[in-house]
């Protein structure tokens, strides 16, 4: 497996498509700014939000029985799965008992993580990703780069050249428009043919058993609308107390995700239409360990918007696929790392720790102080490299040392004006690859400030306040 | 052996949430909007759709029938019958797949949300909830007094006890998953029209 670092530089190495990814992010991340903007209680409702997660959390088996007995009063059958494989266990003897072959697929984030459409495929049920951006990955054999935007990495092109492979579009067509035309006729042939439909959840709410769904395509609504048999899969963390919470959830959901006031499609679905069969396949897959997990517990708020990939430096220069967990970014790394430490012990690095993702996040987690403490857990179990952990313990020697940390910072202020460049910028010094060092100052900060100070205290002899100069 | 249901029910009990786990109270939010109808035309009008005031039912009728979609459209489905005749009649056919080939679905909508002009729609009037999301084209009517302010207003006035599907539907379907070019018309409805009657 190859690290984030080597998987960005490759990305990198396209140096136009790496700027248009960036510039398209950061567009998405304009359009939120003034949706955000435009409503007044915005930090009033993130911490509403926030509030709401945490009660819900916290009586989570309270809320997902009451939730299981009305939406079971309405007719759904419910589920409950430990993990991926007795998710993609229950979902394949769903289809099997009815004899489904061909499923219309809607985008699920939890059947990415349990592998759901690998399985189903290698037991012999055809799953058609329905979601534009979803069905591009699925032709091209990828797997998504943003939890929102799936697609985000491909460019027109190539969508017209994996359409013409597979849909038989013209030869270089890449006209979105013909190109989203081509999408939904090949998709409609697909739902009014499918024998079931498959989709995720946004929010399920304990109050009357609803399931809630937000698309802007309306290929969740015809998924659930076509075939005899329907099936959602959630994770535990999706159910919430009451009705009136989806107001504050929705109000804060695509306006975070796309800038939008809120998705072409707000779908409520209780229990099964006569006719149907629903089910609703409740899955845990790690969720109760991160919520009994002080202090990382709150990456189990997450609602899924994506607003901190979309503002964060390093996801927008290094691409989704950067990231070797299957959910990328900010709240990617510190949902990897209840996953598995040793695994993805590089992506809390992928971060400058700027803080932006905790800025944006609509139920206010708090991304990047857990991604430094995760960077502690790395360090504690010894995962950092040995190159790495050479250089911080006598960087540790030295700050330990007053009489060191001078010396030191003395010799390198005389050395470094006088060595060579490539002492500093060679294959070895990875800090050296794409940046120079800055011009060596004359003296230390100390020396600078005790000057500093001695020029105040003279200045205050003449009436000015020292304490206010700070 | 425990089933998997009380297994993880039970694996829940135990948490990290520390401090005020309490729900929370919170009330309507301020949107800051002070014209309503105003409001609610222009966020569907800017997220691709089409919003009409008309006096009356009368009026509402003499646009629907000599507007370009209805005069185009081959089969109308039409829940609000003295808006418009449909010639198309869903509640005979057996299978939603049988409603495939519908143009245009007129519906009625409940409610308007001027904060994101989304319309709410009870679909359990229709035997087929898919007449939403088949057409290429969708007329909602709103009845005027119907605009409220906000989500939580809206939510304060759908009874949830009987309904089996609804939706907030806010302009036509859309998509920007080509290089986030926006795209209207993805697998539902390629035009929205919303009619405020009254």
């Amino acid at each position: 497996m190859k690290s984030h670092s080597r998987l960005a530089a490759a990305f990198l190495k396209q140096e136009e498509r790496a700027h248009w990814h960036d510039q398209a992010l950061w567009y998405v991340r304009e359009k939120r700014d003034r949706m955000a903007a435009s409503v007044p209680d915005w930090e009033a409702l993130r911490e509403t939000a926030q509030a709401i997660k945490r009660h819900a959390l916290a009586n989570l088996p309270r809320y997902l029985e009451e939730f299981e007995r009305n939406a079971a009063a309405r007719g759904a059958i419910v589920h409950y799965a430990l993990d991926a494989a007795e998710h993609n266990r229950i979902v394949f003897e769903i289809l099997n008992g009815r004899n489904a072959r061909l499923v219309a697929k809607s985008k699920s984030m939890l059947s990415e993580e349990c592998g759901l459409n690998e399985f189903l495929d290698r037991n012999g049920v055809e799953v058609v990703e329905t979601d534009l951006a979803e069905r591009i990955i699925q032709l091209a054999g990828e797997r998504p780069s943003h939890i929102v935007l799936p697609s985000i990495h491909i460019r027109k092109e190539e969508v017209g050249d994996i359409f013409h492979e597979h849909l038989g579009t013209e030869r270089g067509e890449s006209d979105p428009i013909r190109l989203t035309r081509a999408a939904r006729t090949h998709l409609r042939e697909k739902f009014l043919a499918a024998e079931a439909g498959v989709s995720g959840v946004n929010f399920a709410v304990a109050e009357t058993g609803a399931v809630v769904i937000c698309t802007n395509e309306g290929n969740a609504d015809l998924g659930n609308s076509l075939p005899d048999l329907y099936i959602a899969v959630m994770g535990v963390e999706k159910v919430i107390p009451k009705t009136r919470d989806l107001s504050v959830f929705l109000r804060l959901l695509s306006r975070s995700a796309t800038g939008q006031p809120i998705s072409a499609y707000t779908s409520h679905l209780l229990g099964s239409r006569p006719g149907q069969e629903m089910h609703i396949v409740i899955v845990d897959n790690g969720r109760s360990e991160i919520l009994r997990r002080e202090p990382f517990h709150k990456a189990a708020f997450c609602i899924r918007c994506g607003a901190c990939l979309n503002t964060c430096p390093v996801y927008r220069r290094s691409g989704g696929h950067s990231y070797n967990y299957v959910i990328p970014g900010p709240i990617g790394t510190i949902l990897a790392m209840h996953r598995d430490l040793k695994k993805y012990k590089d992506m809390p690095y992928a971060s400058t720790l700027c803080g932006s993702c905790t800025a944006v996040c609509p139920v206010k987690i708090d991304i990047h102080r857990q991604i430094v403490l995760w960077r502690n857990e790395v360090v504690e179990a010894g995962y950092l490299g040995r190159a790495k952990s050479a250089a911080l313990k006598t960087a540790t020697l030295g700050m330990k040392s007053t009489r060191l940390f001078r010396t030191g910072g003395w010799a390198l202020r005389k050395l470094l004006r006088v060595l060579p460049p490539f002492v500093f910028n060679n294959r070895l010094t990875v800090w050296g690859k794409s940046r120079d060092l800055p011009k060596m100052p004359a003296q230390s900060f100390r020396a600078e400030y005790r000057a500093y100070s001695r020029r105040l205290t003279n200045g205050s002899r003449s009436g000015m306040n020292r304490e206010g100069q700070s | 052996m425990k089933d998997s249901r009380r297994l993880l029910l039970d694996s829940l009990k135990e948490h990290a949430i520390t401090g005020d786990t309490s729900y929370p109270a919170y009330s309507h939010p301020d949107t800051g909007i002070t014209d309503l109808r105003r409001s609610f035309q222009s966020v569907i009008e800017s997220v691709g759709g089409e919003c009409r005031f008309v006096a009356d039912p009368e009026a509402a009728r003499k646009h629907v029938t000599g507007s370009q979609v209805f005069l185009t459209a081959k089969q109308v489905c039409s829940y609000v019958k003295e808006i418009a005749e449909g010639n198309f009649d869903a509640e005979t056919k057996a299978a939603a797949q049988q409603c495939a080939d519908v143009d245009l679905t007129i519906v009625r909508g409940e409610l308007g949300v001027a904060e994101n002009g989304a319309v709410w729609v009870n679909a359990d009037p229709l035997r087929h909830r898919a007449l939403l999301f088949l057409p290429g084209n969708l007329i909602l009517v709103v009845e005027g007094r119907n605009i409220v302010p906000d989500m939580e207003s809206a939510y304060a006035r759908i009874d949830f006890t009987r309904l089996r599907s609804g939706y907030f539907i806010s302009g036509p379907s859309k998509t920007a998953d080509i290089e986030q070019c926006l795209v209207i018309g993805a697998h539902g409805a390629k035009s929205l029209l919303v009619l405020v009657v009254g």
